[in-house]
């Protein structure tokens, strides 16, 4: 999902690299206010962490294989601030050191990577996990976020492209849904995995809550969980945009956003026709929503299936967990 | 350490975005005039000592995404032509950027990035991933290893399983890894 340079536009790079900023100004300030600089090496091994379990390739099928991504995984264990300065160092690496993701574009990779990734992942997660979740009820809600947190990201890369008038939104949203919705799947099975096994060796460290949160004041969860259901409706609704270009291009102006002039979203409204177009879109989202909740089932009995039913776990394995230096 | 690698990191940041810029900002149907890039680029790399070879296979391995989007924006009006002009202008823009990487450490990056004022928070992080992400990732290859010397023939739902477990103990192993860290830095007087 990372975006090379030679993609975007300016208009569009700059765009998302001022809303990556500020975001990332403000998880930083969030944090500094929280503690005296306690948490800076957490957050650097942290990010060390997802780093490393990136490279860890899960077998897929014949030479293929998938690995983490981890947005939605960092979100669940460190708290949203924190989660988000953790992949937006990671990002920031891959792309000074392996070139991997554009310099120019790498406002809106943080974007859908750090911010929509976490944001979306975080939220799903809080919402769906309440005060106190049982373990398997923990490891659904791990499961389904982190699957939500790659399709939202998804959505919202196609949505860059597509405004930086490169590929049209009809061409490149299946395209970039399809593939994620299934490496979505791989995301969420393994956090799943991740997660259950952490709750085997150190329950305490998940129900303590993240380990570099800002203390629960009760506004913050409910203001995290709108910006994260906005940002849900811009990706999954975006589609919905060409069957109304006035409204959204009034949006895009107001925006300062507005396509160059062979809009993408005009000529694909000239070449199919509205009826095609709404009737299509209706089509899309009614087999969008029974897939999610397809994939909510699916996470639910992976859960049960990785949460040993009895209460075994009460007597932690600690003795496994210790390493050398 | 050729001259190239000696260079500033603020000037060859800046050299790299502007270049890119430049390439983004150029009109579709021009777009195979970045080919023009190519030559300066390679007499860097000629003058860095870089081999040629490496460079080539590093930047082989960020092309999937490139072919992706290219093969997509083939279906649309004038697709041929938009998408080869895609495809020469993120190349070049993917070879620039392969080469700033290759020439420049991390730690003169960071320092750059700490003059930029990026938040210290975020520098940190940076800086302790870069320290600790070959640590980390040597740590999750022992772990495999050791449970490949353990199991020794396994269903593919089995190595899910086992390498989930493993993440899952290095994620433990990282909080108790971050408090040793912290108070090595205390004791040393930083944060």
């Amino acid at each position: 999902m990372h975006i090379p340079d030679g993609f975007l536009s300016a208009r569009v790079a700059f765009g998302y690299a001022a809303v990556s900023a500020l975001a990332v100004g403000a998880a930083c300030y969030r944090l500094r206010a929280q503690r005296e600089r306690g948490a800076s090496a957490l957050l650097g091994v942290s990010a060390a962490f997802v780093f490393a379990a990136q490279l860890v390739n899960f077998p897929v099928a014949v030479g293929t294989s998938g690995h983490l991504i981890g947005s939605a995984l960092a979100g669940a264990l460190l708290g949203l601030p924190a989660a988000l300065l953790v992949m937006t160092a990671v990002i920031i690496v891959q792309c000074f050191v392996f070139a991997d993701g554009g310099v120019f574009a790498l406002g809106a990779n943080v974007f859908n990577m750090a911010l929509v990734g976490c944001v979306v992942g975080y939220c799903c997660y809080r919402l769906l996990c309440g005060a106190a979740p049982s373990p398997t009820r923990r490891v659904a809600s791990v499961a389904f976020s982190g699957w939500c947190a790659a399709v939202a990201g998804a959505a919202s890369c196609a949505a860059q492209l597509s405004l930086a008038g490169v590929v049209r939104l009809p061409v490149v949203l299946p395209a970039m849904l399809g593939v994620h919705g299934l490496i979505g799947v791989g995301e969420a099975v393994v956090s799943a995995l991740v997660v259950a096994s952490i709750l085997r060796f150190r329950p305490e460290l998940l129900e303590a809550g993240p380990s570099v949160a800002p203390s629960a004041r009760p506004g913050s969860v409910a203001v995290a969980a709108g910006l994260g259901l906005s940002l849900a409706v811009a990706g999954v609704l975006a589609p919905l945009g060409y069957s109304a270009p006035d409204g959204l291009s009034r949006v895009l102006l107001a925006l300062g956003l507005h396509p160059s002039v062979p809009s993408p979203l005009l000529a694909s409204l000239a070449e199919y026709g509205l009826s095609g177009v709404v009737s299509g879109v209706l089509a899309t989202l009614l087999a969008g929503c029974l897939g999610t909740l397809f994939l909510f089932g699916l996470c639910w009995l992976l859960a049960l299936a990785l949460v040993p039913r009895s209460p075994r776990s009460s007597e932690p394995a600690r003795v496994a967990v210790e390493s050398s230096g | 350490m050729s001259p190239v690698h000696r260079a500033p990191a603020a000037l060859k940041l800046g050299l790299a975005l502007a270049l890119i810029m430049g390439l983004a900002a150029l009109p579709a149907e021009h777009a195979l005039w970045a080919l023009a890039a190519l030559l300066p680029l390679l007499l860097i790399a000629r003058l860095a000592r870089l081999q040629l070879r490496s460079l080539l296979v590093r930047w082989a391995a960020g092309a999937p995404f490139l072919l992706g989007v290219a093969s997509l924006a083939l279906f649309q009006p004038h697709g041929l032509q938009t998408s080869l002009g895609l495809l020469v202008r993120a190349a070049i823009c993917l070879l620039a950027l392969q080469l700033l990487a290759s020439v420049t450490p991390i730690s003169e990056l960071l320092r750059t990035l700490r003059r930029l004022h990026v938040p210290v928070l975020l520098c940190d992080a940076i800086g302790l991933l870069s320290r600790y992400s070959g640590l980390l990732s040597d740590e999750a290859r022992r772990m495999r290893r050791a449970r490949a010397g353990r199991t020794l023939r396994t269903s593919r739902w089995q190595v899910w399983l086992l390498l989930g477990n493993s993440l899952g103990l290095l994620f433990v192993r990282t909080l108790s890894r971050a408090e040793r860290v912290q108070a090595a830095m205390r004791s040393r007087g930083g944060a």
